[in-house]
Protein backbone atom coordinates (compact mmCIF):
# COMPACT_ATOMS: atom_id res chain seq x y z
CA UNK A 1 0.00 0.00 0.00
CA UNK A 2 2.83 2.39 0.85
CA UNK A 3 4.47 1.36 -2.39
CA UNK A 4 1.31 2.26 -4.29
CA UNK A 5 1.23 5.72 -2.72
CA UNK A 6 4.91 6.29 -3.49
CA UNK A 7 4.56 5.23 -7.12
CA UNK A 8 1.43 7.36 -7.51
CA UNK A 9 3.21 10.37 -6.03
CA UNK A 10 6.12 9.96 -8.44
CA UNK A 11 3.94 9.72 -11.51
CA UNK A 12 1.78 12.59 -10.25
CA UNK A 13 4.85 14.82 -9.97
CA UNK A 14 6.02 13.85 -13.44
CA UNK A 15 2.66 14.53 -15.07
CA UNK A 16 2.35 17.76 -13.07
CA UNK A 17 5.65 18.96 -14.52
CA UNK A 18 4.66 18.07 -18.07
CA UNK A 19 1.13 19.39 -17.79
CA UNK A 20 2.39 22.74 -16.53
CA UNK A 21 4.81 22.91 -19.45
CA UNK A 22 1.96 22.01 -21.81
CA UNK A 23 -0.28 24.63 -20.20
CA UNK A 24 2.29 27.38 -20.82
CA UNK A 25 2.12 26.65 -24.54
CA UNK A 26 -1.62 25.92 -24.72
CA UNK A 27 -2.66 29.03 -22.84
CA UNK A 28 -0.57 31.43 -24.89
CA UNK A 29 -0.93 29.94 -28.39
CA UNK A 30 -4.44 28.43 -27.97
CA UNK A 31 -3.16 25.40 -29.84
CA UNK A 32 -3.26 21.82 -28.60
CA UNK A 33 0.42 21.28 -29.19
CA UNK A 34 0.87 17.51 -29.73
CA UNK A 35 4.47 18.06 -30.88
CA UNK A 36 5.14 18.41 -27.17
CA UNK A 37 5.35 14.59 -27.02
CA UNK A 38 8.33 14.75 -29.39
CA UNK A 39 9.87 17.49 -27.23
CA UNK A 40 9.79 15.18 -24.22
CA UNK A 41 11.34 12.30 -26.15
CA UNK A 42 13.91 14.52 -27.81
CA UNK A 43 15.05 15.89 -24.45
CA UNK A 44 15.71 12.39 -23.13
CA UNK A 45 17.38 11.20 -26.34
CA UNK A 46 19.66 14.22 -26.73
CA UNK A 47 20.82 13.67 -23.16
CA UNK A 48 21.41 9.99 -23.98
CA UNK A 49 23.30 10.91 -27.15
CA UNK A 50 25.51 13.48 -25.44
CA UNK A 51 26.50 11.17 -22.61
CA UNK A 52 27.06 8.05 -24.73
CA UNK A 53 28.42 9.41 -28.00
CA UNK A 54 30.35 12.40 -26.70
CA UNK A 55 31.17 11.12 -23.23
CA UNK A 56 29.95 14.26 -21.49
CA UNK A 57 29.35 14.23 -17.75
CA UNK A 58 25.67 13.80 -16.97
CA UNK A 59 24.78 17.25 -15.47
CA UNK A 60 26.37 19.14 -18.38
CA UNK A 61 24.57 16.94 -20.89
CA UNK A 62 21.27 17.64 -19.13
CA UNK A 63 21.83 21.40 -19.26
CA UNK A 64 22.89 21.38 -22.91
CA UNK A 65 19.94 19.26 -24.01
CA UNK A 66 17.42 21.43 -22.17
CA UNK A 67 18.79 24.62 -23.72
CA UNK A 68 19.07 23.11 -27.21
CA UNK A 69 15.55 21.65 -27.13
CA UNK A 70 14.08 24.93 -25.83
CA UNK A 71 15.67 27.06 -28.55
CA UNK A 72 14.94 24.52 -31.31
CA UNK A 73 11.23 24.33 -30.58
CA UNK A 74 10.94 28.08 -30.15
CA UNK A 75 12.48 28.48 -33.61
CA UNK A 76 10.26 25.76 -35.12
CA UNK A 77 7.20 27.54 -33.77
CA UNK A 78 8.30 30.82 -35.29
CA UNK A 79 8.85 29.28 -38.73
CA UNK A 80 5.99 26.79 -38.88
CA UNK A 81 3.14 27.56 -36.52
CA UNK A 82 3.00 31.35 -36.38
CA UNK A 83 1.34 31.52 -39.79
CA UNK A 84 -1.30 28.98 -38.77
CA UNK A 85 -2.63 30.81 -35.71
CA UNK A 86 -5.04 33.01 -37.61
CA UNK A 87 -6.69 30.00 -39.30
CA UNK A 88 -10.49 29.91 -39.19
CA UNK A 89 -10.82 26.39 -37.76
CA UNK A 90 -9.55 25.36 -34.35
CA UNK A 91 -8.15 22.06 -35.56
CA UNK A 92 -5.55 23.48 -37.95
CA UNK A 93 -2.77 24.04 -35.43
CA UNK A 94 -3.48 20.75 -33.67
CA UNK A 95 -3.36 18.67 -36.85
CA UNK A 96 -0.19 20.40 -38.05
CA UNK A 97 1.42 19.69 -34.67
CA UNK A 98 0.37 16.02 -34.97
CA UNK A 99 2.12 15.94 -38.36
CA UNK A 100 5.30 17.42 -36.89
CA UNK A 101 5.13 14.96 -33.99
CA UNK A 102 4.90 11.99 -36.37
CA UNK A 103 7.90 13.23 -38.37
CA UNK A 104 10.08 13.89 -35.30
CA UNK A 105 9.16 10.65 -33.55
CA UNK A 106 10.07 8.61 -36.62
CA UNK A 107 13.33 10.52 -37.05
CA UNK A 108 14.23 9.50 -33.49
CA UNK A 109 13.22 5.89 -34.25
CA UNK A 110 15.40 5.88 -37.37
CA UNK A 111 18.43 7.31 -35.59
CA UNK A 112 18.29 5.38 -32.31
CA UNK A 113 16.09 2.37 -33.09
CA UNK A 114 12.75 1.39 -31.58
CA UNK A 115 14.29 -0.55 -28.69
CA UNK A 116 14.30 0.61 -25.10
CA UNK A 117 17.58 2.25 -24.09
CA UNK A 118 19.08 2.88 -20.67
CA UNK A 119 19.62 6.54 -19.86
CA UNK A 120 21.36 6.58 -16.49
CA UNK A 121 25.13 6.11 -16.45
CA UNK A 122 25.64 5.12 -12.83
CA UNK A 123 24.67 1.66 -11.58
CA UNK A 124 21.21 1.42 -9.99
CA UNK A 125 21.25 1.89 -6.22
CA UNK A 126 19.03 -0.12 -4.00
CA UNK A 127 17.27 2.99 -2.71
CA UNK A 128 15.72 3.76 0.62
CA UNK A 129 13.30 1.58 2.48
CA UNK A 130 10.21 3.13 4.04
CA UNK A 131 8.18 0.55 5.92
CA UNK A 132 7.69 -2.29 3.48
CA UNK A 133 8.19 -0.12 0.41
CA UNK A 134 11.25 0.86 -1.60
CA UNK A 135 11.97 4.33 -2.94
CA UNK A 136 14.59 4.56 -5.64
CA UNK A 137 16.87 7.59 -5.86
CA UNK A 138 15.41 8.59 -9.21
CA UNK A 139 11.93 8.70 -7.67
CA UNK A 140 13.17 11.07 -4.96
CA UNK A 141 14.83 13.16 -7.67
CA UNK A 142 11.59 13.32 -9.68
CA UNK A 143 9.53 14.46 -6.69
CA UNK A 144 12.02 17.13 -5.59
CA UNK A 145 12.79 18.58 -9.02
CA UNK A 146 9.17 18.57 -10.24
CA UNK A 147 7.89 20.30 -7.12
CA UNK A 148 10.71 22.83 -7.30
CA UNK A 149 10.09 23.58 -10.98
CA UNK A 150 6.33 23.86 -10.48
CA UNK A 151 6.90 26.33 -7.67
CA UNK A 152 9.29 28.15 -10.00
CA UNK A 153 6.62 28.46 -12.70
CA UNK A 154 4.08 29.72 -10.18
CA UNK A 155 6.61 32.30 -8.99
CA UNK A 156 7.36 33.28 -12.58
CA UNK A 157 3.69 33.78 -13.41
CA UNK A 158 2.89 35.73 -10.24
CA UNK A 159 5.90 37.90 -9.68
CA UNK A 160 7.79 38.71 -12.85
CA UNK A 161 7.11 40.96 -15.81
CA UNK A 162 7.36 38.09 -18.27
CA UNK A 163 4.97 35.98 -16.18
CA UNK A 164 2.39 38.74 -16.08
CA UNK A 165 2.75 39.15 -19.84
CA UNK A 166 2.20 35.39 -20.30
CA UNK A 167 -0.95 35.52 -18.18
CA UNK A 168 -2.09 38.54 -20.12
CA UNK A 169 -1.66 36.83 -23.48
CA UNK A 170 -3.43 33.79 -22.05
CA UNK A 171 -6.48 35.75 -21.00
CA UNK A 172 -6.81 38.30 -23.79
CA UNK A 173 -4.34 38.40 -26.69
CA UNK A 174 -5.94 41.37 -28.48
CA UNK A 175 -5.91 43.55 -25.39
CA UNK A 176 -2.22 42.75 -24.92
CA UNK A 177 -1.40 44.16 -28.33
CA UNK A 178 -3.23 47.37 -27.41
CA UNK A 179 -1.21 47.63 -24.22
CA UNK A 180 2.07 47.30 -26.11
CA UNK A 181 2.97 43.74 -25.16
CA UNK A 182 4.77 41.97 -28.00
CA UNK A 183 2.53 38.91 -28.28
CA UNK A 184 4.86 36.89 -30.49
CA UNK A 185 7.82 37.51 -28.20
CA UNK A 186 5.82 36.37 -25.17
CA UNK A 187 4.67 33.25 -27.03
CA UNK A 188 8.26 32.54 -28.03
CA UNK A 189 9.35 32.72 -24.39
CA UNK A 190 6.43 30.59 -23.22
CA UNK A 191 7.31 27.91 -25.78
CA UNK A 192 10.99 28.02 -24.84
CA UNK A 193 10.20 27.64 -21.12
CA UNK A 194 7.57 24.97 -21.78
CA UNK A 195 9.88 22.98 -24.04
CA UNK A 196 12.71 23.22 -21.52
CA UNK A 197 10.43 21.93 -18.76
CA UNK A 198 9.19 19.13 -21.02
CA UNK A 199 12.77 18.10 -21.83
CA UNK A 200 13.49 18.00 -18.08
CA UNK A 201 10.42 15.82 -17.62
CA UNK A 202 11.61 13.49 -20.36
CA UNK A 203 15.05 13.14 -18.79
CA UNK A 204 13.57 12.52 -15.33
CA UNK A 205 11.20 9.90 -16.70
CA UNK A 206 14.09 8.32 -18.58
CA UNK A 207 16.10 8.05 -15.37
CA UNK A 208 13.21 6.29 -13.69
CA UNK A 209 11.99 3.94 -16.40
CA UNK A 210 14.39 4.03 -19.40
CA UNK A 211 13.70 5.61 -22.77
CA UNK A 212 12.07 4.62 -26.05
CA UNK A 213 10.72 6.68 -28.96
CA UNK A 214 7.10 6.30 -27.79
CA UNK A 215 7.66 7.49 -24.21
CA UNK A 216 6.68 11.11 -24.90
CA UNK A 217 3.23 10.30 -26.24
CA UNK A 218 2.14 8.31 -23.18
CA UNK A 219 3.45 10.98 -20.82
CA UNK A 220 1.70 13.67 -22.83
CA UNK A 221 -1.66 11.83 -22.86
CA UNK A 222 -1.67 11.71 -19.06
CA UNK A 223 -0.66 15.34 -18.80
CA UNK A 224 -3.33 16.49 -21.23
CA UNK A 225 -5.94 14.72 -19.12
CA UNK A 226 -4.47 16.37 -16.01
CA UNK A 227 -4.64 19.76 -17.68
CA UNK A 228 -8.24 19.35 -18.78
CA UNK A 229 -9.56 18.02 -15.47
CA UNK A 230 -7.52 20.65 -13.64
CA UNK A 231 -9.30 23.30 -15.67
CA UNK A 232 -7.28 24.87 -18.44
CA UNK A 233 -7.88 28.40 -17.23
CA UNK A 234 -5.15 28.39 -14.61
CA UNK A 235 -2.48 26.21 -13.04
CA UNK A 236 -3.58 26.37 -9.40
CA UNK A 237 -5.60 23.16 -9.53
CA UNK A 238 -3.09 21.13 -11.54
CA UNK A 239 -1.40 19.45 -8.51
CA UNK A 240 -4.76 18.25 -7.24
CA UNK A 241 -5.72 16.87 -10.65
CA UNK A 242 -2.32 15.19 -11.09
CA UNK A 243 -2.55 13.43 -7.73
CA UNK A 244 -6.14 12.37 -8.37
CA UNK A 245 -5.33 10.89 -11.78
CA UNK A 246 -2.17 9.14 -10.59
CA UNK A 247 -3.99 7.62 -7.61
CA UNK A 248 -6.80 6.36 -9.84
CA UNK A 249 -4.35 4.88 -12.34
CA UNK A 250 -2.16 3.18 -9.79
CA UNK A 251 -5.11 1.79 -7.87
CA UNK A 252 -6.37 0.28 -11.13
CA UNK A 253 -2.93 -1.13 -11.86
CA UNK A 254 -2.83 -2.63 -8.37
CA UNK A 255 -6.27 -4.24 -8.32
CA UNK A 256 -6.84 -4.95 -12.03
CA UNK A 257 -3.87 -4.75 -14.35
CA UNK A 258 -1.32 -2.15 -15.45
CA UNK A 259 -2.43 -2.52 -19.05
CA UNK A 260 -5.66 -0.58 -18.39
CA UNK A 261 -3.85 2.58 -17.17
CA UNK A 262 -4.19 4.52 -20.45
CA UNK A 263 -7.86 3.66 -20.74
CA UNK A 264 -8.51 4.74 -17.14
CA UNK A 265 -7.05 8.19 -17.82
CA UNK A 266 -9.50 8.76 -20.65
CA UNK A 267 -12.46 7.26 -18.84
CA UNK A 268 -11.82 9.77 -16.06
CA UNK A 269 -11.59 12.53 -18.66
CA UNK A 270 -14.94 11.52 -20.15
CA UNK A 271 -16.66 11.29 -16.77
CA UNK A 272 -15.30 14.74 -16.03
CA UNK A 273 -16.57 16.20 -19.27
CA UNK A 274 -20.05 14.89 -18.49
CA UNK A 275 -20.17 15.78 -14.83
CA UNK A 276 -18.04 18.89 -14.42
CA UNK A 277 -17.17 20.20 -17.87
CA UNK A 278 -15.24 23.22 -16.64
CA UNK A 279 -12.67 21.22 -14.69
CA UNK A 280 -11.61 21.53 -11.06
CA UNK A 281 -10.72 25.18 -11.55
CA UNK A 282 -14.37 25.73 -12.39
CA UNK A 283 -13.90 28.94 -14.32
CA UNK A 284 -15.76 29.70 -17.52
CA UNK A 285 -13.99 28.22 -20.50
CA UNK A 286 -14.89 28.67 -24.12
CA UNK A 287 -14.33 25.17 -25.49
CA UNK A 288 -17.32 23.50 -23.90
CA UNK A 289 -20.35 25.63 -24.37
CA UNK A 290 -22.73 24.67 -27.11
CA UNK B 1 0.62 -8.11 -61.37
CA UNK B 2 -0.91 -9.75 -58.31
CA UNK B 3 1.06 -7.31 -56.20
CA UNK B 4 -0.41 -4.35 -58.06
CA UNK B 5 -3.95 -5.73 -57.65
CA UNK B 6 -3.22 -6.25 -53.95
CA UNK B 7 -2.29 -2.57 -53.68
CA UNK B 8 -5.48 -1.60 -55.49
CA UNK B 9 -7.52 -3.53 -52.90
CA UNK B 10 -5.70 -1.69 -50.13
CA UNK B 11 -6.28 1.68 -51.78
CA UNK B 12 -9.99 0.87 -52.05
CA UNK B 13 -10.20 -0.28 -48.41
CA UNK B 14 -8.42 2.78 -47.03
CA UNK B 15 -10.33 4.95 -49.48
CA UNK B 16 -13.52 3.67 -47.85
CA UNK B 17 -12.19 4.48 -44.37
CA UNK B 18 -11.32 7.97 -45.61
CA UNK B 19 -14.84 8.34 -47.04
CA UNK B 20 -16.34 7.34 -43.71
CA UNK B 21 -14.15 9.88 -41.91
CA UNK B 22 -15.29 12.44 -44.46
CA UNK B 23 -18.89 11.69 -43.54
CA UNK B 24 -18.10 11.89 -39.81
CA UNK B 25 -15.98 15.02 -39.84
CA UNK B 26 -15.26 16.31 -43.33
CA UNK B 27 -18.42 18.41 -43.55
CA UNK B 28 -18.63 19.67 -39.97
CA UNK B 29 -14.86 20.21 -39.58
CA UNK B 30 -15.07 18.34 -36.26
CA UNK B 31 -12.09 16.05 -36.65
CA UNK B 32 -12.43 12.59 -35.15
CA UNK B 33 -9.40 10.49 -34.23
CA UNK B 34 -11.51 7.46 -33.28
CA UNK B 35 -12.07 6.32 -36.86
CA UNK B 36 -9.43 3.57 -36.80
CA UNK B 37 -11.17 2.32 -33.66
CA UNK B 38 -14.50 1.94 -35.49
CA UNK B 39 -12.68 0.38 -38.44
CA UNK B 40 -11.28 -2.07 -35.89
CA UNK B 41 -14.70 -2.71 -34.32
CA UNK B 42 -16.02 -3.69 -37.77
CA UNK B 43 -13.00 -5.90 -38.44
CA UNK B 44 -13.13 -7.63 -35.05
CA UNK B 45 -16.90 -8.18 -35.12
CA UNK B 46 -16.81 -9.87 -38.50
CA UNK B 47 -13.60 -11.79 -37.69
CA UNK B 48 -15.06 -13.19 -34.46
CA UNK B 49 -18.39 -14.06 -36.08
CA UNK B 50 -16.65 -15.69 -39.05
CA UNK B 51 -14.15 -17.78 -37.06
CA UNK B 52 -16.38 -18.73 -34.09
CA UNK B 53 -19.70 -19.27 -35.86
CA UNK B 54 -18.66 -19.56 -39.50
CA UNK B 55 -20.97 -16.79 -40.65
CA UNK B 56 -20.33 -15.41 -44.15
CA UNK B 57 -19.43 -11.82 -45.01
CA UNK B 58 -22.98 -11.02 -46.10
CA UNK B 59 -24.19 -11.57 -42.53
CA UNK B 60 -21.28 -10.34 -40.45
CA UNK B 61 -20.71 -7.12 -42.38
CA UNK B 62 -24.13 -5.63 -41.51
CA UNK B 63 -23.74 -6.91 -37.95
CA UNK B 64 -20.32 -5.23 -37.77
CA UNK B 65 -21.90 -2.00 -38.94
CA UNK B 66 -24.54 -2.28 -36.25
CA UNK B 67 -22.00 -2.94 -33.50
CA UNK B 68 -19.89 0.00 -34.67
CA UNK B 69 -22.98 2.21 -34.64
CA UNK B 70 -23.94 1.05 -31.14
CA UNK B 71 -20.40 1.75 -29.90
CA UNK B 72 -20.32 5.13 -31.65
CA UNK B 73 -23.58 6.39 -30.15
CA UNK B 74 -22.41 6.92 -26.54
CA UNK B 75 -19.04 8.11 -27.86
CA UNK B 76 -20.79 10.76 -29.93
CA UNK B 77 -23.11 11.76 -27.09
CA UNK B 78 -20.11 12.51 -24.88
CA UNK B 79 -17.68 13.88 -27.46
CA UNK B 80 -20.18 16.21 -29.13
CA UNK B 81 -20.56 18.17 -25.89
CA UNK B 82 -17.16 19.64 -26.72
CA UNK B 83 -15.90 21.61 -29.71
CA UNK B 84 -12.73 22.10 -31.75
CA UNK B 85 -9.57 20.78 -30.13
CA UNK B 86 -11.33 19.34 -27.09
CA UNK B 87 -13.40 17.25 -29.49
CA UNK B 88 -10.23 15.92 -31.11
CA UNK B 89 -8.69 15.05 -27.74
CA UNK B 90 -11.95 13.40 -26.66
CA UNK B 91 -12.19 11.22 -29.78
CA UNK B 92 -8.50 10.44 -29.46
CA UNK B 93 -9.28 9.18 -25.97
CA UNK B 94 -12.06 7.00 -27.39
CA UNK B 95 -9.56 5.65 -29.91
CA UNK B 96 -7.15 4.79 -27.10
CA UNK B 97 -9.94 3.11 -25.10
CA UNK B 98 -11.10 1.04 -28.10
CA UNK B 99 -7.50 0.00 -28.77
CA UNK B 100 -7.05 -0.95 -25.10
CA UNK B 101 -10.14 -3.13 -25.26
CA UNK B 102 -8.96 -4.87 -28.44
CA UNK B 103 -5.49 -5.31 -27.00
CA UNK B 104 -6.45 -6.43 -23.49
CA UNK B 105 -9.78 -8.27 -23.58
CA UNK B 106 -8.09 -11.64 -24.02
CA UNK B 107 -11.26 -13.81 -23.90
CA UNK B 108 -12.92 -12.04 -26.79
CA UNK B 109 -10.17 -10.71 -29.05
CA UNK B 110 -7.16 -12.86 -28.07
CA UNK B 111 -5.30 -9.59 -27.37
CA UNK B 112 -1.96 -8.97 -29.08
CA UNK B 113 -1.98 -12.50 -30.57
CA UNK B 114 -4.71 -11.44 -32.98
CA UNK B 115 -7.27 -13.60 -34.75
CA UNK B 116 -5.84 -15.87 -37.46
CA UNK B 117 -7.60 -17.99 -40.08
CA UNK B 118 -10.51 -15.76 -41.04
CA UNK B 119 -12.17 -17.60 -43.96
CA UNK B 120 -12.23 -16.13 -47.46
CA UNK B 121 -15.44 -14.66 -48.82
CA UNK B 122 -17.43 -17.07 -50.95
CA UNK B 123 -19.88 -16.03 -53.62
CA UNK B 124 -22.49 -18.63 -54.68
CA UNK B 125 -20.31 -21.37 -53.24
CA UNK B 126 -17.23 -20.17 -55.08
CA UNK B 127 -14.51 -18.83 -52.71
CA UNK B 128 -12.86 -15.63 -53.87
CA UNK B 129 -9.17 -16.47 -54.03
CA UNK B 130 -7.94 -14.48 -57.03
CA UNK B 131 -6.81 -10.90 -56.51
CA UNK B 132 -8.88 -9.53 -59.38
CA UNK B 133 -12.03 -10.94 -57.82
CA UNK B 134 -11.17 -9.04 -54.65
CA UNK B 135 -10.61 -5.86 -56.64
CA UNK B 136 -14.14 -6.24 -58.05
CA UNK B 137 -15.63 -6.95 -54.60
CA UNK B 138 -13.83 -4.03 -52.94
CA UNK B 139 -14.73 -1.82 -55.90
CA UNK B 140 -18.39 -2.76 -55.52
CA UNK B 141 -18.38 -1.87 -51.84
CA UNK B 142 -16.43 1.30 -52.56
CA UNK B 143 -19.09 2.34 -55.04
CA UNK B 144 -21.81 1.63 -52.47
CA UNK B 145 -20.07 3.62 -49.70
CA UNK B 146 -19.34 6.41 -52.16
CA UNK B 147 -22.99 6.49 -53.23
CA UNK B 148 -24.10 6.76 -49.60
CA UNK B 149 -21.56 9.49 -48.83
CA UNK B 150 -22.37 11.41 -52.02
CA UNK B 151 -26.10 11.44 -51.37
CA UNK B 152 -25.48 12.24 -47.72
CA UNK B 153 -23.50 15.30 -48.76
CA UNK B 154 -26.31 16.46 -51.08
CA UNK B 155 -29.10 15.75 -48.60
CA UNK B 156 -30.71 18.34 -46.34
CA UNK B 157 -28.72 16.90 -43.44
CA UNK B 158 -25.44 17.29 -45.32
CA UNK B 159 -26.21 20.93 -46.02
CA UNK B 160 -26.88 21.53 -42.31
CA UNK B 161 -23.47 19.98 -41.56
CA UNK B 162 -21.71 22.34 -43.97
CA UNK B 163 -23.64 25.15 -42.32
CA UNK B 164 -22.37 24.01 -38.91
CA UNK B 165 -18.79 24.20 -40.12
CA UNK B 166 -19.33 27.80 -41.16
CA UNK B 167 -21.37 29.14 -38.26
CA UNK B 168 -22.93 26.79 -35.75
CA UNK B 169 -24.89 29.34 -33.75
CA UNK B 170 -26.37 30.97 -36.84
CA UNK B 171 -27.36 27.53 -38.10
CA UNK B 172 -29.10 26.90 -34.80
CA UNK B 173 -30.92 30.21 -35.03
CA UNK B 174 -32.47 29.07 -38.33
CA UNK B 175 -34.22 26.31 -36.39
CA UNK B 176 -31.95 23.46 -37.42
CA UNK B 177 -31.32 20.73 -34.89
CA UNK B 178 -27.55 21.10 -34.79
CA UNK B 179 -26.84 18.51 -32.11
CA UNK B 180 -28.91 15.81 -33.80
CA UNK B 181 -27.26 16.49 -37.17
CA UNK B 182 -23.78 16.14 -35.70
CA UNK B 183 -24.82 12.96 -33.87
CA UNK B 184 -26.25 11.41 -37.03
CA UNK B 185 -23.19 12.19 -39.12
CA UNK B 186 -20.83 10.82 -36.48
CA UNK B 187 -22.73 7.56 -36.07
CA UNK B 188 -23.18 7.12 -39.82
CA UNK B 189 -19.43 7.69 -40.29
CA UNK B 190 -18.65 5.02 -37.70
CA UNK B 191 -21.03 2.54 -39.37
CA UNK B 192 -19.49 3.17 -42.78
CA UNK B 193 -16.02 2.62 -41.27
CA UNK B 194 -17.10 -0.90 -40.30
CA UNK B 195 -17.62 -1.85 -43.96
CA UNK B 196 -13.93 -1.65 -44.94
CA UNK B 197 -13.18 -3.20 -41.53
CA UNK B 198 -15.08 -6.38 -42.37
CA UNK B 199 -13.57 -6.49 -45.88
CA UNK B 200 -10.08 -5.98 -44.43
CA UNK B 201 -10.53 -8.86 -41.96
CA UNK B 202 -11.70 -11.25 -44.68
CA UNK B 203 -9.07 -10.11 -47.16
CA UNK B 204 -5.97 -10.23 -44.94
CA UNK B 205 -7.39 -13.25 -43.00
CA UNK B 206 -5.40 -12.27 -39.90
CA UNK B 207 -6.03 -9.20 -37.73
CA UNK B 208 -4.32 -7.87 -34.61
CA UNK B 209 -4.80 -4.63 -32.65
CA UNK B 210 -1.74 -2.89 -34.14
CA UNK B 211 -3.74 -2.22 -37.34
CA UNK B 212 -6.17 -0.05 -35.38
CA UNK B 213 -3.94 2.27 -33.33
CA UNK B 214 -4.14 6.02 -33.02
CA UNK B 215 -1.42 6.24 -35.68
CA UNK B 216 -3.78 4.56 -38.11
CA UNK B 217 -6.37 7.24 -37.32
CA UNK B 218 -3.76 9.89 -38.02
CA UNK B 219 -2.98 8.17 -41.31
CA UNK B 220 -6.65 8.27 -42.36
CA UNK B 221 -6.85 11.89 -41.22
CA UNK B 222 -3.86 12.76 -43.37
CA UNK B 223 -5.62 11.11 -46.34
CA UNK B 224 -8.69 13.31 -46.02
CA UNK B 225 -6.64 16.44 -45.37
CA UNK B 226 -4.44 15.84 -48.40
CA UNK B 227 -7.57 15.04 -50.44
CA UNK B 228 -9.42 18.05 -49.10
CA UNK B 229 -11.91 18.04 -46.22
CA UNK B 230 -15.35 17.06 -47.46
CA UNK B 231 -14.08 16.34 -50.96
CA UNK B 232 -15.18 12.79 -51.83
CA UNK B 233 -13.22 12.29 -55.07
CA UNK B 234 -10.17 13.82 -53.41
CA UNK B 235 -10.22 11.07 -50.76
CA UNK B 236 -9.72 8.35 -53.37
CA UNK B 237 -6.89 10.19 -55.09
CA UNK B 238 -5.23 10.95 -51.77
CA UNK B 239 -5.62 7.35 -50.57
CA UNK B 240 -3.94 6.13 -53.76
CA UNK B 241 -1.17 8.70 -53.33
CA UNK B 242 -0.55 8.00 -49.64
CA UNK B 243 -0.43 4.23 -50.11
CA UNK B 244 1.37 3.96 -53.44
CA UNK B 245 4.20 6.42 -52.76
CA UNK B 246 5.55 4.55 -49.71
CA UNK B 247 5.22 1.28 -51.66
CA UNK B 248 7.36 2.79 -54.40
CA UNK B 249 10.08 3.31 -51.80
CA UNK B 250 10.37 -0.46 -51.54
CA UNK B 251 11.80 -0.59 -55.04
CA UNK B 252 14.44 1.99 -54.17
CA UNK B 253 15.85 -0.66 -51.85
CA UNK B 254 15.00 0.59 -48.37
CA UNK B 255 15.12 -2.17 -45.75
CA UNK B 256 11.67 -2.99 -44.37
CA UNK B 257 12.48 -1.76 -40.85
CA UNK B 258 13.37 1.67 -42.17
CA UNK B 259 10.50 1.69 -44.68
CA UNK B 260 7.84 1.70 -41.93
CA UNK B 261 9.38 4.80 -40.36
CA UNK B 262 9.85 6.52 -43.71
CA UNK B 263 6.20 5.82 -44.57
CA UNK B 264 5.01 7.45 -41.35
CA UNK B 265 7.36 10.39 -41.88
CA UNK B 266 5.97 10.89 -45.37
CA UNK B 267 2.41 11.17 -44.19
CA UNK B 268 3.37 13.40 -41.28
CA UNK B 269 5.22 15.66 -43.69
CA UNK B 270 2.29 15.63 -46.14
CA UNK B 271 0.00 16.69 -43.30
CA UNK B 272 2.16 19.70 -42.36
CA UNK B 273 2.87 20.69 -45.95
CA UNK B 274 -0.77 20.64 -47.11
CA UNK B 275 -2.04 22.53 -44.06
CA UNK B 276 0.75 25.05 -44.31
CA UNK B 277 0.18 25.70 -48.01
CA UNK B 278 -3.58 25.94 -47.52
CA UNK B 279 -3.44 28.33 -44.62
CA UNK B 280 -0.68 30.68 -45.70
CA UNK B 281 -2.03 30.96 -49.24
CA UNK B 282 -5.02 32.97 -48.09
CA UNK B 283 -4.71 35.75 -45.58
CA UNK B 284 -7.25 36.16 -42.83
CA UNK B 285 -7.80 39.52 -41.21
Amino acid sequence: MTQLLINALTSACLSLLISVSFWLIYATTRTFYITHAATITLGAYSCYWLTRQWGMPFPIAVLISIVVVATTFSAIDKVLFRGLRSAPFGWVGLVASIGLYVVLQNLISLRFGDETQVLHTTPIMEGQQIGDAFVSNSQILIVIISTFLFAGVVFLLENTKLGRAIRGVASNPDMCILLGIDKNLVIGWAIAIGSGLAATGGILSGLDSDINPMMGFRLLLNSVVVMIIGGASGIRCLPLAAIFLALAQHTTAYYLDAKWMDAVAFIILIVYLIWKPLGLGGRHFKKIEI
Amino acid sequence: MDYLLHLVVFVLIYGMVALSLNVASGFTQLISLAQAGFFGVGAYTSAILATQYGWPLWVDLPLGMMVAGVVALPVALVALRTVEDYFIICTMGMGVILFSVMNNWMELTRGPMGIPGIPAVSLFGHPLMEKWEWVLLAGLFYALVFWVAYNFKRSALGRILVGISEDEIFCQSLGKNVGLAKLQSFVLGAMLAAVPGALYAHYVSYIDPTSFTIHESIFVLSIIIVGGMGNLWGSLAAAAFMILVPEALRFVGLPSGVAANVRQMLYGAALILVIWLQQTKRSYP
